[in-house]
This record gives structure tokens, sequence and C-alpha cells, in this order.
């Protein structure tokens, strides 16, 4: 494996960091199209607040100009590897809830998956570039869902999805600041002093 | 003793001449001028239906020895109306601003008070000093899905009233104008003009939170714009401008990911590169020079000019040859 920061590396990282940015850029206008169909197919209001629910990944975070490269890419694949957890269960909930009357929803939801599935790879490739390598999957995926009536768990998975539209937002800023020349995994960069 | 006093339009004020009876002679004052005693009710002032103009300084003096005996600033204006309150972030990711006006003016002074709540957590805005109806948060967390709530309140003398706006985080990012716009023609191309510009420079780290740009263009002689849209670079060459008419062009950014497109910038002018007239001195250079001369105007293939004002930018095909050599016999008539 090359080493981290040797000019090969430093190509490959910026190419990842490219194709990775498009590829959050395409999830989070599936992600934002989704959201719109679910809202209308659930009945549920577009405007509705959703708490904080237990093992939905939350993209909000302070200092983020602070984190290394490191840290974005762990959090980053944290996330993501819950998503793909999460939006298996809405899958399959959506299958039994409404089976092949919204086949159009199970369909979006399913390619958002695989769009999740494939980001999630994208990081461990960069994670490897890092000499570091992604961390194991053993034990991880989202907790056991706790009874949940029918509503409760469209809101859960409004939840869900409006975090998921936060986090390649996120994402894309991460590997943005990734692909910076002359940062290493290990530095912060700051913001410039606005005029 | 002087104090001053705050009394609603419309209105009807009493005063009282300080401690004096009600059955003392007193004159009173406004503004230097004396108050006709059909004013008074005994030693009091009494006026009905206050205007603006009644707003001034009002002494009472004891009849015989002109003793100062009271005075007092008379403020005529209005409770507030509901303010108007916008809430912006030209500088994403550091934070945003908010700023406020009054619909309508009270005439008399007011204060403002504004929260900021994020979730459970109050954060501070910090008033701006100039202009000072402005106040900034820094962002504390980014890519939250918890809204923001901002309230201000407006208070006077007279009453106060309150706003509230609601947002997301990425709601309300919009970038300033873009900056430094240049248009230039390209020489030797008579279609062209070179237009570049720069980031706003209120926007922190373009590097990260890389802006995309609308372009828009149009000849003066036109009411129609062109439009295109730029996902990078800070420069654009247009190359379907027609020749020798003077153009004006606008650009606006938008973050690539979020918000809203700003303002347009301020406009600049240009005309494309033209040849230089030959000097006419025979016929045959005569003909010579109007066949090449007629060249300049003919219409742009990409543009479709039979109808007015139904100018169409690139992509467009249909080409009205028909308008082009008419358009090139009155050129003719032009030169």
């Amino acid at each position: 494996m090359a080493a981290a920061d040797s000019p090969s590396a430093t190509l490959r990282r910026r190419d990842l960091c490219s194709r990775g940015i498009r590829l959050a850029g395409k999830m989070r206008s599936d992600v934002v199209d989704l959201l719109d169909a679910y809202v209308e197919r659930q009945g549920l209001d577009a405007s509705a607040s959703v708490a904080a629910v237990e093992g939905v990944p939350v993209a909000a975070v302070e200092c983020w100009d602070e984190q290394t490269g490191t840290q974005r890419l762990l959090e980053n694949l944290a996330a993501y590897r819950a998503f793909r957890a999460l939006l298996a269960q809405m899958l399959e909930e959506q299958r039994e809830q409404l089976g092949e009357a919204d086949a159009a929803l199970g369909r979006a939801l399913a390619a958002v998956l695989l769009q999740v599935s494939a980001f999630a790879y994208h990081l461990e490739e960069l994670l490897r570039l890092e000499s570091r390598g992604p961390p194991s999957e053993e034990g991880a995926g989202p907790p056991p869902l706790p009874h949940l009536g029918l509503f409760e768990r469209k809101l859960r998975g409004l939840g869900v999805l409006r975090e998921l539209a936060q986090w390649a937002v996120r994402s894309a800023r991460d590997l943005r600041q990734l692909a910076k020349p002359g940062l290493g995994s290990g530095s912060a960069p700051s913001l410039a002093e606005s005029p | 003793d002087s104090h001053i006093q705050y009394e609603r339009v419309g209105a009807d004020v009493t005063m009282k001449c300080g401690s004096m009876d009600w059955d003392a002679a007193v004159t009173w004052t406004a503004n230097g001028t004396d108050i006709d005693e059909s004013h008074l009710n005994g030693s009091y002032l009494i006026l009905k239906n206050v205007d603006l103009t009644q707003s001034g300084q009002y002494f009472c003096y004891e009849g015989s020895s002109w003793h100062l005996k009271y005075q007092t600033y008379l403020r005529v204006g209005m409770p507030p109306k509901e303010p108007v309150l916008m809430c912006r972030s030209n500088n994403y990711p550091k934070g945003f601003y908010c700023s406020w006006h009054l619909s309508a003016p009270t005439y008399i002074p007011n204060s403002f008070n504004i929260s900021v709540i994020h979730g459970t957590r109050e954060m501070v805005c910090e008033k701006d000093v100039f202009p000072r109806n402005r106040c900034h948060i820094r962002y504390l967390q980014l890519f939250s899905t918890v809204k923001y709530k901002v309230t201000l309140t407006v208070t006077n003398a007279l009453g106060k009233n309150s706003t509230t706006v609601t947002f997301d985080e990425f709601a309300i990012v919009k970038p300033d104008p873009p900056e430094s716009v240049v248009a230039k023609p390209v020489p030797n191309n008579p279609r062209r003009l070179e237009v570049s510009w720069q980031n706003p420079s209120s926007w922190p780290d373009p590097e990260s939170f890389p802006l995309k740009f609308f372009l828009r263009y149009r000849p003066l002689i036109l009411d129609q714009w062109q439009h295109v849209e730029l996902s990078d670079g800070t420069s654009h060459t247009i190359t379907d401008a027609y020749a020798g008419k003077e153009y004006i062009i606008q650009v606006a950014a938008k973050d690539n990911d979020i918000g809203t497109w700003s303002d347009w910038s301020v406009a600049v002018h240009a005309t494309p590169w033209t040849e230089e007239p030959k000097h006419l001195t025979t016929e045959a250079q005569v003909t010579e020079t109007t066949s090449a001369s007629t060249s300049s105007f003919m219409p742009p293939p990409t543009t479709k000019i039979c109808d007015k004002g139904a100018v169409v930018g690139s992509g467009a095909v249909a080409v009205c040859w028909t308008a082009g050599l008419v358009l090139a016999a009155y050129g003719v008539l032009f030169i």
C-alpha cells in the first residue's frame, strides 16, 4: 500500500474525494425527492418536528472546521453504515405496510439504500488510503427497534431521511476539506477569517 | 420639574401646571409661543386629538411673577406596529445575521430586543455598530436539522410588538453578489465577449464551500435576457453576441448545495470587437467595403429574430435567412 502522503496516494485521494463529492450530491438530490414522496405517501406534515431518535446518526456537529481528515472519515463511515441498516429496516417495514400498493416508494428507498451502501464503501476506500483501514462492522447496526406504533414508525422514517439529507451535504463538505492540497488525514484546516 | 411625556397621536392630553391650584393664573407656552387661553381649563392645559406638530417643549409660568412652575417635553407618537425581521447567512458557514425595520415610523424612540433559540439553546445575537438595526450570530453547530427561532420585540413608551421567524440552517444561506464583474471584447471575434468576476469577499471559504454562478446578458436594444448557469470557474465567454451591439451583463451566485441565489451583481456593459471601417475612395472599393461590412449585420445562426423580442439563446435552431437578408440590406444604408 502506498504511503498516505505519497504523490500517488494524494492523487488517488483527490480522485476518490471528487467522485465521492459527486456521489454525495446525487444522493442528496435523490434523498430530497424521496423525502417529498415519503411525506406524501405516509400522510405526514412536511414541517412536522421530529425529536432525535436513538440510533439515527445526527449530522449536526460543533467545531466542524477543526476536525481532522480521519475524524471526518470515521464519523461519516459510522453514519452511513447506520443509515444502511436503517434504510433496510424502512424498506422491509414499507413492504409489510404497503406491499405492492406503493412500489414506487419502495424502489426509491431501495435506490437510496444502494447509494448509501456505495458511499459507505467509498469511505472505506478512503480510510484504507489513510493507512488506517475502516473499523470492523462487528456489533454495528441499529439498536433493536422499540415497539413503535405505525405513526411513530412513520415519524422515525421521516427523521431518518431528514438526517440523511443533512449528512449528504455534510459529506460533500467533508470530502472537499479532505481533498484540499497539503492536508494530511491528521491536519485540521481552519477557515480564513472573513474581512 | 422637567420630564418627557409621550402621548399617542389622536389622544386628548391634560397637563397640570406642577403643584399650582386649578384656579391659579398661569401662562402656558409651546416652543416659545404663548398658548391661547381657549386651550386652558383653569390652570390645566387641554390638548385635544394631538398630532405630531404638537410635539415640543411646554412651559407653565405663574401669572404675575412669571416664575417657571412646570416644564415638559411632549413627544407625540405611535406604539410600534409588527416589525419586519429577516435573517440571512451571506458568510456561511461562519454565521448569520438578522436585520429588522419598522413598517411605519413611531416618531418616538424605540428599543429592540432579539432572542435566538436553537432547540433548547439560547444564542447571543451581537448587535452591529452599523447598521444599528442588525445583529449577527456565530454558528455553534453545522448541518443541524433543528430549526432556529428568532423573535424580535420592539418597545416604546406607548406599547410593544413582536414578530418571530423560524428557519432551517440551509434555507437562509444567500451569498452577496459576485464582485468585480468585467466584460471585455475578444479581439478579432465580433460575436464574443469575455466575462470574468470574483467571489463575493464576504464568502469566507469558497474552496470548501464553492459557489456556482448564473450569468445573464442581453443587448441593450432587446428586453429578453439569455442565461447561462456555471458550476465552476469565475469566467465565461459569450459566443453568440450580436456583432457591434452593446450588451448589459450581470452575474449571481449561490452555494453549490444549499440556499438561494444572490441578488444580481452590478451591471457591466460591453460591445463585441468590430473591424475598423475602411476609408471609401473609388466606386469599386465602395462595393468591396460594402460587401465586407454587411456581414457584421447577419444574425447569429443560433439566434432566431423573426419575431420582435423572440431572441433565443444558444441551442436554438431556426435561422431566419429572409430577415437576415433584409438586415443586410439595411446594413448597407447605415454605413
